[in-house]
């Protein structure tokens, strides 16, 4: 990336931090629930974290409607 | 009057016929006990009781009402607990119970005192954790708390001590002796002691048939067996006893183990007495004479063949 | 009455706290924010960018190119996690066993149904709401020129096949038991209305057309008359699939 596209990814920040902050947000109310409970679905914590991290906006969904256990 | 008016209802499923021309009443103020081996039919009852299950011919009453399958009205009579009861996780008990009484149209302070109350009776007061940590004794006292909200006139518990350690069972007897006062208590199970504690009328069920039905005492006296059991104290030359024994008219058996005699008596009058003035002429050192009552599992294992 | 929406209440708690309502207004959210701003960024981030040494030219952004990419996020992404997340409204419960205590009481089995329905759908328009509403200002803010065709009849219908699909969970969990049920028959159910999409002539009565004439009826190749037989079918089969999902319902062993 050059510095033009620099320049318009700052110029666009302010659009940006909100996007940031909900997938953020996103990620570690998922983290901390893969964290703090024990059994899931299927899978275990070390793929739920993986999936959880690094698929954005996907994984927390697959991890919080299929993977999530019952306590 | 009659709370469960069962009249020649069979059910089968598929080809596999699981209740045969079943009829039985159970009357207010009971505490019916439910009795079967696993797959005798039990579940299947208190479904179609409740409107789960259709009979497939037969009728089904309660208090008067015809139950009819799918839309049961007559579930505002009974409190139901499932054999393993499932709640919502994410509630907490006092939750739960105020979303059961909502449903079934509690005003708000009746609802509120019932809460209270309920939450007091089977030891769940003061818990304001979520359900999903519940172990399994919790969730069936809170089953029962849920099927007593609504002082139902019967109350159904399917195989409500099955599942749990002897402590919990012990809880969940307790909680019904205490409901066994206001409500008719009929419960399904295959553990006789249970039975045995708290309940006055039994109904056996085998391979979907009535076996038996009747007041625990009345069942107990018809199969008396005349049995005695005697202790002997220790040296006594306990063959030469047994042998005067057995010439008796009024004996049909005799059996020995160790230093316990084991008689059957022939049941003519006053055998029983007989015997006991026998043993003390021929000064037999006695520990103990018991004339032996008939236990529940006797008649259950009799019936059951 | 009362019973419908003391269960209803009881669906919509059940959402917060089992994290559906984050789930899908977060992502419809973002849905929202992103579209535009991609549309808008991505000609810039590539024309930055050279290629084998070729430049590559990419004409200015246009709203259009802000609402492609909003219809794509949703109808893609956006209708796999309301899938998911209503996927197994009725099939979790069936298959734990927690209605059994709510039925013993008495509450009508055609309630329950009606509820969920109810609610979830609540939560879809709110979800849709939210994406549709940020994404309108943003494109607003972002793009000069803004007019288009036909923007609320679009909007209505992926709203409405959103609405459609909710039905079709609720009738697929009342035909397939297990804990996926619900999820798998849909999702079926879905990939069937694509391949009859295949055949031109369908096309005019298939509910899916709803979700894939959204940018067509913004550039004004299409008209919101050509979709009307659409609407009331998908409107007919939504009200067909709760009945018909009440009857099974009603017939379930439980």
């Amino acid at each position: 990336m050059n510095a033009v596209t620099l320049d318009q990814l700052q110029e666009y920040l302010p659009f940006l931090i909100p996007i940031i902050l909900v997938e953020m947000a996103l990620m570690i109310t998922a983290l901390v629930h893969v964290l703090r409970h024990k059994n899931y679905r299927f899978g275990n914590r070390i793929l739920w974290v993986v999936l959880v991290v690094c698929l954005q906006i996907v994984g927390p969904i697959v991890y919080f409607t299929i993977g999530r256990g019952e306590e | 009057m009659s709370i469960i008016e069962i009249d020649q209802v069979n059910k089968s499923f598929g080809e596999v016929s699981v209740i045969k021309d079943l009829s039985l009443r159970v009357e207010e103020h009971a505490v019916y006990g439910f009795l079967g081996k696993n797959g005798a039919g039990k579940t299947t009852t208190m479904k179609m009781l409740l409107g789960f299950l259709k009979p497939d011919s037969g009728e089904i009453k309660i208090c008067g009402e015809k139950v009819i399958y799918g839309n049961a009205r007559t579930n505002r009579y009974i409190g139901y607990l499932p054999d393993v009861p499932e709640f919502y996780g994410y509630m907490t008990p006092k939750e739960y119970l105020g979303l059961c009484g909502e449903i079934t149209g509690l005003k708000k302070e009746v609802l509120q005192r019932r809460t209270v109350e309920m939450l007091q009776l089977v030891g769940l007061e003061g818990n304001n954790r979520r359900i999903r940590g519940f172990s399994r004794g919790m969730k069936q006292r809170l089953g029962i708390a849920q099927a007593l909200l609504n002082e139902p006139k019967l109350l159904i518990c399917d195989e409500p001590t099955s599942a749990l350690d002897p402590v919990g069972r012990k809880e969940i007897l307790d909680i019904l002796s205490i409901a066994k006062g206001k409500t008719t208590v009929v419960f399904s199970t295959h553990i006789l002691s249970d039975v045995e504690r708290i309940c006055d009328s039994v109904g056996i069920l085998d391979q979907g048939r009535l076996a038996l039905q009747g007041k625990v005492a009345d069942i107990k006296n018809s199969y008396r067996k005349d049995v005695i059991e005697v202790d002997l104290s220790s040296g006594y030359p306990i063959d030469r006893i047994m042998k005067l024994l057995k010439e008796k008219p009024y004996i049909s058996e005799i059996t020995s183990n160790d230093l316990r005699l084991h008689i059957q008596l022939s049941g003519q009058e006053k055998a029983a007495s007989q015997v006991l003035r026998f043993l003390s002429e021929e000064e037999v050192p006695l520990l103990r004479y018991e004339i032996m009552e008939p236990s529940i599992e006797n008649v259950f294992l009799e019936v059951v063949q | 009455m009362r019973a419908f929406f003391v269960f209803t209440k009881k669906e919509l708690v059940e959402q917060l706290r089992t994290y559906k309502s984050l789930i899908l207004l977060s992502v419809f959210f973002l849905f929202g924010m992103m579209s535009p701003l991609l549309a808008k960024l991505l000609p810039e981030i590539l024309s930055g960018m050279e290629l084998q040494g070729m430049k590559i030219e990419i004409p200015e952004p246009t709203v259009l190119d802000a609402y492609g990419q909003f219809f794509k996020n949703l109808t893609q992404m956006g209708l796999l996690a309301t899938l998911l997340v209503f996927g197994g409204i009725l099939s979790n419960e069936m298959s734990k066993g927690t209605l059994i205590n709510i039925l013993a009481k008495g509450l009508p089995r055609y309630t329950v149904l009606l509820s969920k329905f109810t609610a979830a759908v609540l939560l879809w328009s709110a979800s849709y709401g939210l994406a549709a509403g940020v994404n309108y200002g943003y494109t607003e803010y972002l793009f000069e020129n803004t007019a288009v065709h036909n923007l609320g009849f679009s909007l209505f219908c992926l709203w409405l096949f959103g609405c459609f699909i909710i039905a079709v969970i609720l009738l697929s969990s009342t035909i397939l038991s297990g804990n996926f049920g619900g999820l798998i028959l849909s999702a079926g159910a879905i990939v069937v209305m694509l391949i009859l999409n295949i055949f031109p002539g369908l096309e005019k009565y298939n509910p899916i057309t709803l979700a894939s004439k959204n940018v067509a009826l913004l550039l004004g190749t299409a008209t919101s008359a050509d979709l009307t037989w659409n609407v009331v079918i998908t409107c007919l089969l939504t009200l067909g699939s709760l009945l018909l999902s009440a009857i099974l319902f009603h017939r379930k062993r439980i």
